[in-house]
């Protein structure tokens, strides 16, 4: 195969500056790689997310529906339950992301370039980045839409509290890494769609758990110092995560 | 034109160590099961219902020994890939998840007695129903996997996925049910004859599990042979073709 691009070749962008392949040694210049062609990677899904935004819409639609369900779901005294509203705000991001999540590696699989990407030179390190950030993105964009909406539905009676949006942070980077890897797994699976919820969703309650009781709190106007264990323990979720994930995804694809 | 010899497959002889231990723990379930019908008395407080411990208790120590068993051989299957720890890794996996089945069975059951409920959402049977549910996702992972490799390092990397995070799902149930009243603990050991039960039953328990362990792993070792031949015997059998070929 080609072993070069021409200089006028955008991939020479990602390539070391004397063009050779980054096969030398130096972690420091192994790390600036990855960067890199992930953000070589991260533009090319951003290309192609402003191309076809059909995804994110539908993703989007999902979750402004999904809030509507809770808010008919579960009544109090004939009106939505504000007491819900923390449960619906995360089990909806949950949902709408889990969406995003199998569509993830889709378009890479559709025009077979996913099989190149993983077993590049560089290794599968930057597309697993690039995914993962990507789908942070995604959730970024979901939570966006839902924050105005479960405040709308339900009469929430404060909103924006740094802790909720600490928490909802800490969410979507656990969200992002555990989503990458289980759908980079599932990538030669049959009946992919109903079993990676089986595997995500159970792997993911300490996050569902921790994220709703911080928005709980703050909400309900409780003590704020009471969130701190449960920010906490996210934390801990996304540092296990992010020290595994990268290591398994390389593995195991 | 001498053509050469298919090749031929390696005796397997079926070890008498397996059967004997099938033996041994047939024997210690029956005599244990026999000991806690007999020889125990019923508790003061829960009675009868209370004798659903001994098992219920040995079941749960075979689920986490071989869940853990399970995800280390897994780990050791993604480092250095070998058949065999991936045999015993798949295995282990369906053993733990065998004797979670059990345990789930069981749980509520002695929990409607002695809790006066059938479910709560106590750490550890909250932990033993997520991991169960992960241990039978993981599994179907590999079998609905159209790539037997690929399914199985995919299988592999999410039983090592998910070990830490069950840590983290115990330490998350219990926090989350911090502020409700402390349940009560039923059952326990109180009498001597009880404590032989409680170890006979585990004893049994955990050679039977080993057992069908031992038997699973012989099969598929066996399994993982004969695909092995299959594909040698396909080899052999194209050289043959070309050889043919070349001597007409």
């Amino acid at each position: 195969m080609n072993a070069t691009p021409a200089p006028d070749d955008p991939r020479r962008a990602a390539l070391a500056p004397d063009g050779s392949m980054a096969t030398r040694d130096g972690l420091a210049q192994r790390w600036a790689l990855t960067a890199r062609l992930t953000l070589v990677l991260l533009r090319r899904d951003l290309v192609i997310l402003a191309r076809s935004r059909d995804t994110l819409g539908l993703v989007l639609m999902f979750a402004a529906l999904c809030v509507l369900l809770f808010a008919f779901g579960f009544l109090r005294e004939g009106a939505a339950a504000a007491e819900i509203a923390p449960g619906a705000l995360w089990v909806t991001l949950l949902f709408s992301t889990t969406l995003a999540t199998l569509r993830l590696f889709a378009a890479d699989e559709e025009a077979g370039a996913l099989h190149h990407c993983l077993h590049s030179a560089a290794g599968a390190s930057p597309l697993f980045f690039a995914k993962a950030l990507m789908q942070g993105l995604f959730g970024a964009l979901i939570t966006a839409l839902l924050l105005p909406l479960v405040w709308l539905f339900f009469s929430a009676p404060a909103v924006a509290l740094p802790q909720v949006l600490a928490a909802l942070g800490l969410g979507l980077i656990g969200q992002a890494l555990l989503g990458t890897l289980v759908a980079a797994l599932m990538v030669h699976v049959r009946l992919r769609e109903l079993l990676l919820p089986l595997l995500l969703y159970p792997l993911t309650t300490p996050l569902l758990i921790a994220g709703v009781k911080v928005t709980a709190i703050s909400l309900g106007g409780g003590d704020l110092a009471q969130t701190t264990p449960w920010l906490g323990l996210m934390v801990v979720f996304d540092a296990v995560l992010l020290l595994l994930s990268p290591w398994l995804f390389a593995r195991a694809t | 034109m001498t053509l050469p010899n298919p090749p031929s497959p390696r005796p397997v002889a079926a070890p008498l160590g397996l059967s004997l231990a099938i033996v041994v723990a047939i024997g210690l379930v029956e005599a244990a099961l026999a000991h806690i019908a007999f020889a125990t008395p019923p508790d003061i407080a829960l009675g009868v219902v209370q004798k659903i411990f001994y098992f219920h208790v040995a079941s749960a120590f075979a689920m986490l020994l071989f869940l853990v068993l399970g995800a280390g051989l897994s780990a050791i299957d993604l480092v250095a890939p070998s058949d065999r720890a991936d045999a015993g890794a798949r295995g282990a996996l369906e053993v733990g998840a065998l004797f979670g089945a059990i345990l789930l069975v069981t749980g509520p059951l002695w929990a409607r007695k002695s809790w006066g409920t059938w479910w709560t959402f106590e750490p550890r049977l909250t932990l033993s129903l997520l991991v169960e549910l992960l241990a039978l996702a993981v599994l179907m992972l590999r079998g609905l996997s159209s790539d037997a490799q690929l399914g199985r390092r995919a299988g592999a990397a999410m039983a090592v996925m998910a070990a830490p995070i069950s840590l983290l799902i115990h330490l998350a149930v219990k926090l989350w049910g911090g502020n409700h009243p402390s349940v009560l603990q039923g059952g326990g050991v109180q009498s001597a004859a009880m404590r032989i039960s409680f170890w006979l039953a585990v004893a049994g328990v955990l050679t039977l599990a080993s057992a069908l362990l031992a038997l699973r792993y012989q099969q598929l070792r066996l399994d993982q042979r004969h695909r092995e031949l299959e594909l040698t015997f396909a080899a052999w059998q194209l050289r043959r073709t070309r050889t043919a070929g070349e001597s007409s």
